[in-house]
């Protein structure tokens, strides 16, 4: 009978360590997502999408994925989005140099201009083809931040990565999913992360 | 001698109830036209000037060629046409050098001067004669005087390679041959609409391959109510040559088959653009709107971008549209709807190129359609 529990305990280890190794090697999750806990984002009404940085070498990147993010968000009706051109204007009267990246003073200005609550900035990273062999996909890189109006704090953050080469994409060497569908894929998640 | 006065009598009779009938049918103005609530409809043959065509393909193209063919073929549809070295005259003397719409004192002066009912104005938007060709044409009506308005309006994207068939014995290789096909196209549906029948042509199965892959309707935009419409260029963002112009001509063509919405002719909001001083360099801002609201007095702006306007290269690859629109209310001074729509000639196909389109102009035709129906559904 003793000898019985001691197998069984022996084997609870043996499990636990098994469980334990299997942990340790996965990758460490990093949250990619802040929200400002002092934040009521059930009171935005109106928010601007600023033009977004582009950092890669399709010229069209940063204005796709900008169009594709105010599409989503205005099709949520959780916020009403202002119009592209009423920002563009908004910021040439507000006379802001990089409008992917205003400073706190370039906001202060601009919100003379345009009444929203706040402002979404981002930059996109990746918008290419990757290859891996005789495999190739498309993946999207974003990364995006809101700054509230009123306190003038980046009240949510938000980054992330969709594409890339999958086992299917490997095994039958299908080029991927279309530009525009992992696009859309990576503003839905960065809108799931904004309202969850 | 009884009888054939009778017959006589008989003959006098029928012939003076012919002469009655056929003066009835006439009416009082020889160039009028009635206007109904819908849609105008044309009872007596509209004297009409056509404008020189304009360009909008990109490359050469034998303007005169299309012009005097589908001039030809709209007169055997009984279109009265204005000579075309008074029309010449006309331009000549007011300096007129945009043709791709019609200006109000334009309208009215070209009405009075050379008593035209109605101006064509026609684009070509894809001209390619190497094999396989291809061509796309949009044509419309618009009535003179003081007020112009679009009477009719259609455009035809064909290609020769659009239905080869089996062994490719349906295949159009001669260019004339496909422009013949697209002008009669053309004049079949000026005919319809000059006998007052509905000349939309639509596919519900088109509508549901070419969905908007994101749209958004406000609540504030009512669907079944009559709105009038002014419908600004788009920005171009493509490497494609006015793909900004064509998918304007395209929302326009598609919004006027809907009897809900009352299209402001283009060369009118162009007029109020350039008097307004609007570049619109972002896109269009609510100042923008709200001065076309109160200079053209419509209840909506259509406006958008098109990142991509792409048609097939050669006889490999295939054509790819991308864009996006959106509606400013006048009331609510919001966005109303949008919506971004991209697809590819070869969406839907999966056995040997069956349902393939070949133009990017057909394609945005389906895709704005398809829009179209999310607006009003």
């Amino acid at each position: 009978m003793i000898r019985l529990e001691c197998i069984l305990k022996i084997e609870r280890f043996v499990l636990f360590l098994l469980f334990a190794s299997f942990v340790a090697c996965g990758p460490r999750v990093v949250p990619t997502n802040f929200h400002d806990p002092e934040m009521d984002f059930a009171a935005l009404r109106t928010v601007a999408v600023m033009p977004f940085e582009n950092l890669t070498r399709d010229q069209l990147a940063g204005e796709r994925v900008r169009d594709t993010f105010f599409n989503s968000l205005l099709s949520t009706g959780a916020v009403y989005v202002l119009p592209s051109g009423e920002v563009a204007r908004g910021v040439a009267r507000a006379g802001i140099v990089n409008p992917a990246a205003p400073s706190m003073e370039e906001v202060v200005k601009l919100a003379d201009f345009i009444k929203v609550d706040a402002l979404i900035t981002g930059v996109v990273q990746e918008y290419a083809e990757v290859r891996s062999g005789s495999a190739s996909a498309n993946v999207v890189s974003v990364s995006t931040q809101m700054i509230e109006l009123q306190t003038r704090k980046v009240v949510w953050a938000a980054s992330t990565s969709k594409g890339g080469i999958t086992i299917w994409d490997r095994l039958f060497g299908s080029g991927g999913r279309p530009m525009n569908d992992v696009t859309r894929a990576a503003v839905d998640d960065l809108i799931d992360k904004l309202f969850h | 001698m009884i009888l054939l006065t009778n017959f006589s009598i008989k003959k006098f009779r029928v012939f003076f109830l012919v002469i009655i009938s056929l003066s009835g049918c006439q009416g009082t103005n020889h160039h009028a036209i009635s206007v109904t609530d819908n849609s105008p409809v044309v009872t007596k043959k509209l004297l009409t000037a056509a404008l020189p065509f304009t360009n909008l393909s990109g490359t050469p193209a034998p303007l005169e060629d299309i012009r005097h063919l589908l001039i030809n073929s709209f007169k055997q549809q009984g279109l009265n046409i204005v000579d075309e070295e008074v029309v010449e005259r006309f331009l000549t003397r007011h300096r007129i050098r945009y043709l791709g719409g019609i200006n109000r004192a334009t309208a009215r002066d070209l009405k009075w001067e050379t008593g035209a009912d109605a101006v064509l104005i026609t684009s070509v938007e894809l001209y390619k004669e190497e094999l396989p060709p291809r061509m796309a044409l949009t044509c419309r009506l618009v009535s003179t005087g003081n007020s112009p308005e679009i009477l009719w309006m259609d455009g035809i994207g064909l290609a020769g390679d659009d239905s080869i068939g089996l062994l490719e014995l349906s295949l159009i290789e001669d260019f004339q041959i496909l422009q013949n096909k697209a002008v009669r196209i053309l004049s079949a549906s000026l005919r319809r609409y000059l006998l007052g029948e509905s000349y939309w042509r639509g596919s519900q199965r088109a509508i549901i391959k070419f969905w908007p892959k994101m749209f958004y309707r406000s609540p504030v935009f009512e669907p079944g109510m009559k709105y009038t419409v002014a419908v600004v260029p788009f920005l171009n963002l493509s490497e494609k040559k006015f793909a900004g112009e064509i998918m304007a001509l395209q929302f326009i063509r598609q919004m006027k088959a809907h009897e809900n919405f009352v299209l402001v002719e283009p060369g009118l909001v162009r007029q109020a653009l350039l008097q307004m001083r609007i570049i619109m360099d972002g896109g269009i801002s609510m100042i923008d709107a709200d001065s076309l609201f109160s200079r053209l007095h419509v209840d909506l702006v259509l406006a958008g971008e098109v990142f991509n306007y792409q048609d097939k290269q050669g006889t490999t690859g295939t054509p790819k549209v991308e864009f996006s629109a959106l509606l400013i209310e006048r009331k609510s001074r919001e966005v109303v709807w949008n919506c971004r729509s991209y697809h590819e000639g070869d969406d839907g196909v999966f056995f040997f190129d069956w349902g393939q389109i070949e133009t990017a102009y057909r394609m945005a035709s389906e895709m704005v359609l398809s829009a179209l129906e999310t607006m009003i559904e």
